[in-house]
């Protein structure tokens, strides 16, 4: 079997001086659709955060997408995120530009010049959410819904080997969630591995996966039975 | 498209900018007058140093040759402005104007001497200096006596060294406040677009990547405000020249070029540095420390 996209091993994760979770052994392989659950405050927001660098892993070891989570260094972080997806339950999109220039920034910020290809990629990444007519809106003149697919969007752009999902549907009503859920299913489909933390248990019974739990300070796989 | 919603959108954003640029152009336009004021002490004071007269008296027994060799030197000597040959018939002239009477009449004599009346250049007027020219006057026979007001020239030298000393510090004073001012007008603006900032670090953009724009943009308004500094600048020198044209703030282009350049340098540099500091802040904070 080939390399997990992530592992960590008896890894501690810290807001600052308290600690949120520990011992965590978690490892996903390239192509799963894994589930976080758990309640708010038990730390699948810093658990992710970790996994993005906008936390220090402070103890044990982790490794993402061939980065040493422990030596992470502030330079190496940009880098880190090209290779990943991140998809935030409040969009972050950038509000004060059209929906192709979201795209663009972010493909102009990693590195890509070529004007023709760019055009291309954001038109593929638009097609595979079902957003390729709106390219010319502004964020804050598209529903919650189309925020997220955008944002999907936005996370493929760099063919991402792993795409974090800090509860994409956090924001939506039961039926749009139904649809972004979709979305993610058909992009890992095609092979991305994804990663989401979610509260919505109705997600869970309808597109069952490998779930992880977040409880008491622990992380541990949990069969969908017991749920 | 553009509907009247985006218009007021780019409207509320044109005058958020506004503020910068005025911000900008006050503060860089009071110091370009606070130069244009420490420029123009020296000369003020030049002026006034450049009025006082050193008096060379002429024995009568003086030969004319020798007088005219002394005028000859002076006006070569580098110390000297101007130097007037004022003969006794002259000077009793003036005086009787000044008194009102004619004392010539009633002394039957004109008790007056033939002078020389010399204007220093004002690098020259200071009790040292002049004292050594004087003794320097003095050892040549013809020569009577050399006079010329002593507590003034302390006086005036004093005042100025006193003057030019606090309008330096409130020179130094203002510049720091201009800096504090742009600092903190840039660092608002780059502060309401803190998420944007963090979300940009998100996907995956370097530090540098996201800081150049907001660089331009700075330095950009800041031109703007440059401009609009320069042209306050200009009118005030403008109607200064015509209140005060013996002042000859135009007569140097060089050293009005030098200022005007220097408040360009001066606003691009501030408001990049500003700018540079203000997003380097944000983007040094982790996202969670962004709602503190």
């Amino acid at each position: 079997m080939s390399k997990p996209v992530l592992f960590l091993k008896n890894a501690s994760i810290f807001q600052r001086e308290s600690l949120i979770l520990s011992e965590v052994n978690v490892s996903i392989n390239k192509g799963e659709f894994v589930y976080l659950i758990g309640k708010t405050g038990t730390g699948k927001s810093s658990f992710m955060k970790t996994l993005y660098g906008d936390l220090p892993l402070q103890e044990g070891d982790g490794e993402i997408v061939d980065f040493d989570l422990r030596t992470l260094k502030e330079k190496d972080i940009p880098f880190l995120r090209r290779k990943l997806g991140v998809v935030f339950q409040d969009f972050k999109l950038l509000n004060d530009r059209t929906v192709n220039d979201n795209l663009l920034f972010v493909l102009k910020a990693t590195g890509w010049k070529d004007k023709k290809s760019m055009e291309t990629k954001i038109d593929e990444v638009l097609g595979k959410v079902g957003m390729k007519t709106k390219g010319f809106k502004y964020p804050y003149q598209l529903s919650g819904g189309e925020q997220q697919r955008v944002a999907i969007a936005r996370a493929l752009l760099n063919d991402p080997e792993l795409i974090l999902a800090d509860e994409p549907t956090g924001n939506l009503d039961p039926q749009t969630s139904v649809e972004v859920m979709e979305v993610l299913q058909d992009i890992n489909k095609n092979g991305n591995t994804i990663l989401m933390a979610t509260h919505d248990y109705a997600l869970l019974l309808k597109y069952p996966s490998k779930t992880l739990k977040c409880d008491e300070n622990q992380i541990f796989e949990v069969v969908q039975k017991t749920v | 498209m553009s509907t009247s919603f985006e218009k007021y959108q780019k409207r509320r954003l044109i005058s958020s900018y506004f503020s910068v640029v005025i911000s900008i152009s006050l503060v860089l336009f009071l110091l370009g007058m606070l130069g244009l004021l420490v420029l123009n002490t020296k000369k003020v004071a030049d002026h006034f140093k450049e009025q006082i007269a050193l008096s060379i008296y002429l024995k009568e027994t003086a030969k004319e040759v020798e007088i005219t060799q002394l005028q000859k030197s002076l006006s070569l000597a580098d110390y000297t402005k101007s130097a007037v040959y004022v003969p006794k018939e002259e000077a009793a002239e003036k005086l009787s104007v000044e008194i009102g009477e004619d004392f010539i009449d009633y002394l039957g004599d004109n008790p007056l001497q033939n002078s020389i009346d010399v204007f220093l250049n004002a690098d020259f007027v200071t009790p040292e200096l002049m004292e050594e020219i004087t003794n320097e006057l003095l050892a040549k026979g013809f020569v009577d006596e050399v006079i010329y007001d002593k507590p003034l020239i302390a006086l005036l030298n004093d005042n100025i060294k006193r003057i030019s000393f606090w309008v330096l510090i409130i020179s130094g004073v203002f510049t720091f406040i201009a800096v504090l001012l742009i600092n903190s007008s840039i660092r608002l603006s780059v502060y309401s677009k803190r998420f944007t900032i963090k979300t940009m670090q998100m996907v995956g953009a370097t530090k540098s990547f996201i800081r150049k724009p907001f660089i331009w943009k700075s330095i950009k308004l800041g031109v703007v405000g440059i401009f609009v500094a320069w042209i306050g600048m200009g009118v005030v020198i403008y109607s200064l020249n015509k209140t005060f044209p013996e002042l000859l703030l135009i007569e140097q282009p060089l050293i009005l070029g030098a200022m005007f350049l220097s408040i360009f340098v001066l606003g691009v540099f501030i408001s990049w540095l500003s700018t540079f500091f203000a997003t380097q802040r944000f983007l040094n904070l982790r996202t969670d420390e962004l709602y503190y």
